[in-house]
C-alpha cells in the first residue's frame, strides 16, 4: 500500500532494496484499465471514507486555435451550469447535501476535472461528472452570465503584476502556433464579447469525447466497483481530440527585455526566462530539474540563500521548469522587488544565475538536493490529494503508474556532469528574456 | 514564512472570501474511534511519561502538561501514514504589540529562521538546512492572535526537527545584521500585499471596525515600525513571550506518545517557566456609537465592497450558529448570496466568514462587482440577504444541508495530518483547542431559530463598517 511504501522509502532514501519494494507497492495497489474509452486509474488508500477524483480533457485554451480564443474557456465554465436533465441549481443541491465537491477549470491545453466525496457518494459524484462532460445544456442564458463573468475575471487580473508577467513571458518565449503562448487579457476579452453559443456548441462537439480523457480516483475505493461505475456513466459516449504537439520546440535567439508598467504597484514582478526546447520526458530534463531545484528551490536554494537571505532584496525568488508535460515547457527565475530596489535585485538575480550556469552545482549540493527532492515527494504523497495529483500529471506526461516509485530511482540516479550539462546545453542566459510587471523605475531598464 | 495580515477571515478558516468559495468548514477531528471517558469520571492516561501531568482527552486528542515548565502537549497519533507534522504554537500575536512595535511579532517570525545556538547555517544544520535536506514541508505564520512553526515530516526525522525548534524558543540569534538584511525582505512582503487593492481594503475596513483593541493595526504592521523597530525591542519581545508556559506544541501522526513525550521532556524539560507572568491584555473596545465607512482608490478594474460587524470571541456559544449563518449565505451555487448577486449579474463572487478572535472577533460579508454593477446596488444587496435571514430566518432543509456538509468534512480532515495541525493551532490561538471538536459537534445542534437570532442580534445598521474599493483606471495602462 501507499502508506507503507512512503514509510520504507523515507527511512531508505537511496536504497535500492527499498525502492524496488516500493515499486512492487504502487503496482499493487493501483489499477489502470481503458474502460469506456477513458484511461481509469484507480488507486487504494488507507484513508477512511474520502475519495478524490481528478481528471484531465484535451479541450484547452490552446484548441481554440485559427478560432475564438474565448470558447474553450467559456465551454468549461458551461458544464456545471446544467446538463439536458439538471439545471445548475439541482446538481449543487445533490452535491451540497452530501457534502461532495465537483469543479472544472480550463488549462492551456486541458479541462481540469476535480471532485472529493465520501466513499458511499462516488456512484452519484462519477454520474454527475459524466453529465456534466456528456450531456452540458449550454443554454443561451447561462452562456451569456458566463461571459459577463469570464470577462469580469479578465478585467480583475488586468491590475495583477504575477498574471501580467506571467503573460508577456509566456508571449515573449514561445512563438506564434506554439501551445503554450499565452493571449493577452485584451484578445481574451474582445474575443469573449463576440463569442457565440453556436462556436461554443460547435467546440464542445469536438472536443468533449474519451477518447483521450484520463480520470484518476484514489482513496477508499475498490477498483472492480469503479470500473463498473465508470463504464455503466459514459457507456456510449465518444468522440475527443489529443493534445496538440508541435513539431518544432521553442528557441529564443536574442536577449531582449519586456516592460508591463501598472501604475501604484509597491512591488514589481519579475520574470527572467526562455524556453528549454525539453518535455518532461525528455533524457535530460530531470537532469535539468534538479539543477534548477539547487538554484532555486526552497529556502535553502542559492537564489533565496543569497538573493533574500544575505541581501534583503526579495520576499520571493525561486527558479523552475515550467509547462513541459505535454510540450516542450520554459524556464524560468521568478521573483519580486521594489521598485527602489529592482535594479539591485536584477543584478544580483543575474549574478547568481550567470555563476551558476558558468560554474555548475556540487557533489555536495547535488547529494543534498537529491535526499530532500525524493523525501519531499514521498511526503507528498502521504494524502490522497497528493497522490492522485501525482498519478494524473505523470500520465499527462506519458507516464505508467510505475513512475511513482522509479521517479525516486531516476533522480538518485543522476550525476554532477549529467545536471551540469543539462544546465549548459539547454541553457543560455544570454539569450534570456526579463520581464518586469509593475511601476518599474526607469533606472530598472539598464541592461 | 507566511504572514496572514491581508486576507480576512484567514483565521481559523478559510471561508468565503475573494476569489474562494465554499463552505467555511471547520469539523471535528474523531480520528481515532477509542471513547472518551464519561463525564465526571476521572480518565485514565493513554501513557505515562515522569515529568508530564496528564490533562485530558477528546476524540484521539491527549492533552499533556510538562510540570516542570508549563509546556502544553496535544498528541494525536495517527498511523495512517509513515509521516508526523510538528507545530508550535505561541500565543503571541500582533493583538500583544502596541504603537512602535507593530509588526514586530511577524519580524520575530522571520528571525526565528536566521538561527540559533546550536542550529544556524555556518553549522550546517539550521532549521531550513534541516528539512530541506530531509524532504520536510514546513512554513510559519503569524496572526493576531498566535504565531506557529511547523513541519512535516518522514516519522524518523522528527527528533531532529524538536531538537531544532526547542533551541530556538530560548537561544534564538536576534542578530543586528539580520535584522536590517531581513527587515526589507520583511518589506517587499508588506509591499506585495499592498498590490492588490482588496487586501488593502480589508486592511482598512478592520482597522475603522476596531478603535482600542490591538486589531486594530495590520498583523504585517505599519511601514514605519518594520523599518525602525530597533533589535532591542525585538529582544524583548521574544524574551517576553517565547517561553514553554506560552507555547503549546502539537504532534499528529505516526508517532508511539510514550516515545514522543520523552523527546519533547528531553528538549523541552531543560527550560524553566518563564520568569515574569505573561503580560495579559486589559483594553476594551468601547460601544460603537454608529455606522463607518472606509474608501479606498486605487488604480484597478472592478469593484469591492465589503460590510464588517463585530461579534463576539471564537470561545462564544453563538458563533456556531454565526458559521451556519455564513455557509448559507455563502457555500455552494444554491447559497443565498450567489443566487441573489453572482446570478444576477451584480457580483462575480460573494460571501460571509468570521474571522475568529482571542476577544472580538469581525464578520465579514463581501462581493466583488461584477462590470456595470455599482457599489450602492451591491452593498444593499449584501445586507438585504442578512436582513432576510433576520426577518424570515432560514429553511430546515438549508440547516441540514450544512449539517451534512460538516459531516462530510469531517472525514475529508483525516486525509493529511499537516491540515489538521493548521486547524487545531487557530482554536488554540482563540484559548480553547477543544473547540476543535466540540465546534462542530455544537454546529450539529444549531436550528434555524439560533440562526435567525444571531441574524437580529449583531447586524444592526449603526455597528457596521463598510468599505468601498473604487477603482481608477489608468486607460493607458490596459492590455499589452
Amino acid at each position: 500500500m501507499i502508506r507503507h511504501y512512503v514509510l520504507t522509502a523515507l527511512i531508505a532514501v537511496g536504497s535500492a532494496v527499498a525502492v524496488t519494494a516500493a515499486a512492487a507497492n504502487a503496482l499493487v495497489n493501483s489499477h489502470r484499465e481503458q474502460v469506456a474509452g477513458i484511461d481509469l486509474i484507480t488507486y487504494h488508500t488507507d484513508v477512511k471514507d474520502v475519495v478524490v477524483i481528478l481528471g484531465s480533457l484535451p479541450a484547452g485554451d490552446a484548441m481554440a486555435e485559427s478560432g475564438n480564443i474565448a470558447i474553450p474557456t467559456l465551454t468549461g465554465m458551461m458544464l456545471d451550469r446544467g446538463t439536458k436533465t439538471l439545471d445548475k441549481f439541482a446538481i449543487a443541491e445533490q452535491l451540497d447535501n452530501v457534502g461532495a465537491e465537483i469543479s472544472f477549470s480550463v488549462g492551456t491545453q486541458s479541462v481540469e476535472i476535480r471532485a472529493k466525496c465520501l466513499k458511499k457518494d462516488l456512484p452519484l459524484v462519477l454520474g454527475l461528472i459524466a453529465a456534466d462532460l456528456r450531456t452540458a445544456a449550454l443554454q443561451p442564458q447561462e452562456f451569456n452570465k458566463a461571459k459577463q463573468q469570464f470577462i469580469g475575471a479578465l478585467e480583475a487580473s488586468a491590475q495583477n503584476t504575477e498574471a501580467r508577467a506571467h503573460e508577456a513571458f509566456g508571449r515573449a518565449v514561445f512563438p506564434q502556433g506554439h501551445p503554450n503562448r499565452p493571449h493577452t487579457v485584451s484578445e481574451y476579452e474582445t474575443a469573449a464579447k463576440a463569442a457565440s453559443i453556436d462556436e461554443l456548441k460547435a467546440f464542445y462537439a469536438k472536443y468533449y469525447g474519451p477518447a483521450h480523457l484520463s480520470l484518476v480516483v484514489v482513496g477508499d475505493v475498490s477498483a472492480s466497483e469503479n470500473q463498473a461505475e465508470v463504464a455503466k456513466d459514459f457507456a456510449g459516449w465518444s468522440g475527443g481530440q489529443d493534445f496538440i504537439r508541435p513539431a518544432t520546440p521553442a528557441v529564443l535567439t536574442a536577449a531582449h527585455e519586456v516592460s508591463v508598467p501598472l501604475a501604484d504597484k509597491p512591488s514589481v514582478s519579475v520574470i527572467i526566462g526562455q524556453p528549454t526546447g525539453l518535455r518532461y520526458k525528455d533524457p535530460d530534463a530531470l537532469a535539468l530539474r534538479v539543477g534548477t531545484a539547487i538554484l532555486g528551490r526552497g529556502f535553502t536554494g542559492r537564489l533565496m540563500g543569497v538573493v533574500r537571505d544575505k541581501e534583503g532584496l526579495t520576499y520571493n525568488i525561486d527558479a523552475a521548469v515550467a509547462d513541459d508535460s505535454i510540450v516542450d515547457g520554459s524556464w524560468d527565475i521568478s521573483a519580486s522587488f521594489a521598485p527602489a530596489l529592482l535594479a539591485k535585485g536584477l543584478a544580483s538575480t543575474r549574478r547568481e544565475l550567470d555563476k551558476w550556469w558558468k560554474d555548475g552545482i556540487t557533489d555536495q549540493e547535488l547529494a543534498t538536493r537529491k535526499q530532500g527532492l525524493v523525501g519531499g515527494y514521498l511526503v507528498g504523497l502521504s494524502t490522497t490529494g497528493g497522490l492522485a495529483s501525482t498519478l494524473l500529471t505523470d500520465v499527462q506526461r506519458g507516464y505508467d503508474v510505475s513512475w511513482l516509485d522509479d521517479y525516486p530511482k531516476a533522480v538518485n540516479a543522476l550525476t554532477r556532469d549529467q545536471v551540469n550539462s543539462s544546465i549548459k546545453n539547454h541553457l543560455n542566459p544570454s539569450v534570456m528574456v526579463t520581464v518586469e510587471a509593475g511601476s518599474v523605475p526607469a533606472a530598472a531598464h539598464q541592461p | 514564512m507566511v504572514e496572514k495580515a491581508n486576507i480576512p477571515t484567514a483565521r481559523r478558516i478559510s471561508p468565503a472570501w475573494i476569489g474562494r468559495a465554499g463552505v467555511a468548514a471547520l469539523t471535528a477531528l474523531c480520528i481515532l474511534a477509542r471513547a472518551d471517558a464519561a463525564p465526571g469520571t476521572p480518565a485514565a492516561a493513554p501513557t505515562t511519561v515522569a515529568g508530564f501531568s496528564y490533562v485530558k482527552s477528546l476524540s484521539g486528542i491527549d492533552e499533556y502538561r510538562l510540570d516542570s515548565n508549563g509546556l502544553t502537549v496535544l498528541l494525536v497519533p495517527d498511523h495512517s501514514a509513515p509521516v508526523v507534522t510538528f507545530q508550535v504554537t505561541y500565543q503571541v500575536g500582533s493583538r500583544n504589540e502596541v504603537t512602535g512595535t507593530t509588526g514586530a511579532t511577524h519580524i520575530l517570525e522571520h528571525m526565528m529562521f536566521k538561527g540559533s545556538e546550536g542550529f544556524n547555517d555556518p553549522k550546517g544544520n539550521s532549521v531550513k538546512q534541516y528539512l530541506e535536506r530531509v524532504g520536510g514541508q514546513f512554513n510559519a505564520s503569524t496572526s493576531f492572535d498566535r504565531t506557529n512553526y511547523f513541519a512535516t515530516v518522514g516519522r524518523e526525522s522528527l527528533e531532529g526537527y524538536i531538537a531544532i525548534e526547542a533551541d530556538r524558543m530560548r537561544h534564538l540569534w536576534l542578530h543586528e545584521a539580520d535584522r536590517q538584511s531581513e527587515m526589507t525582505v520583511v518589506r517587499n512582503e508588506y509591499e506585495r500585499g499592498k498590490n492588490d487593492p482588496d487586501n488593502v481594503l480589508m486592511e482598512e475596513v478592520t482597522s475603522a471596525a476596531f478603535v482600542a483593541l490591538p486589531y486594530h493595526h495590520p498583523i504585517i504592521g505599519w511601514k514605519s515600525d518594520i523599518e525602525h523597530v530597533p533589535i532591542g525591542k525585538l529582544r524583548d519581545f521574544y524574551d517576553t513571550f517565547y517561553w514553554p508556559n506560552n507555547a503549546t506544541v502539537t504532534v499528529i501522526g505516526d508517532i508511539e506518545p510514550a516515545a514522543t513525550l520523552s523527546l519533547i521532556k528531553k528538549y523541552y524539560g531543560v527550560y524553566p517557566h518563564s520568569p515574569a507572568p505573561i503580560p495579559a491584555i486589559y483594553t476594551e473596545e468601547p460601544a460603537q456609537s454608529g455606522e463607518r465607512r472606509v474608501i479606498v482608490r486605487r488604480p484597478g478594474e472592478l469593484g469591492t465592497v465589503i460590510i464588517a460587524h463585530k461579534v463576539p470571541n471564537g470561545r462564544d456559544a453563538d458563533q456556531p450558529a454565526l458559521d451556519m449563518m455564513d455557509a448559507i449565505l455563502s457555500s455552494g451555487k444554491n447559497a443565498r448570496l450567489y443566487r441573489a448577486l453572482v446570478d444576477q449579474g451584480m457580483a462575480l463572487n460573494a460571501g460571509a466568514g468570521t474571522d475568529l478572535h482571542r476577544d472580538l472577533s469581525l464578520h465579514t460579508v463581501y462581493a466583488v462587482l461584477a462590470p456595470g454593477a455599482t457599489h450602492d446596488q451591491v452593498e444593499k444587496a449584501l445586507m438585504a440577504e442578512i436582513y432576510k435571514i433576520a426577518s424570515d430566518g432560514v429553511t430546515p432543509a438549508e440547516v441540514a444541508r450544512v449539517k451534512q456538509q460538516y459531516i462530510a468534512a469531517d472525514a475529508y480532515k483525516r486525509d493529511g495530518t499537516a491540515a489538521i495541525a493548521g486547524e487545531i493551532n487557530e482554536w488554540i490561538a482563540v484559548g480553547d483547542w477543544t473547540l476543535y471538536v466540540t465546534f462542530p459537534q455544537q454546529v450539529q445542534k444549531v436550528t434555524p431559530a439560533d440562526v435567525q437570532r444571531v441574524a437580529k442580534q449583531y447586524f444592526k445598521q449603526d455597528q457596521s463598517t463598510t468599505g468601498w474599493f473604487i477603482p481608477v483606471l489608468p486607460t493607458a495602462e490596459k492590455g499589452s
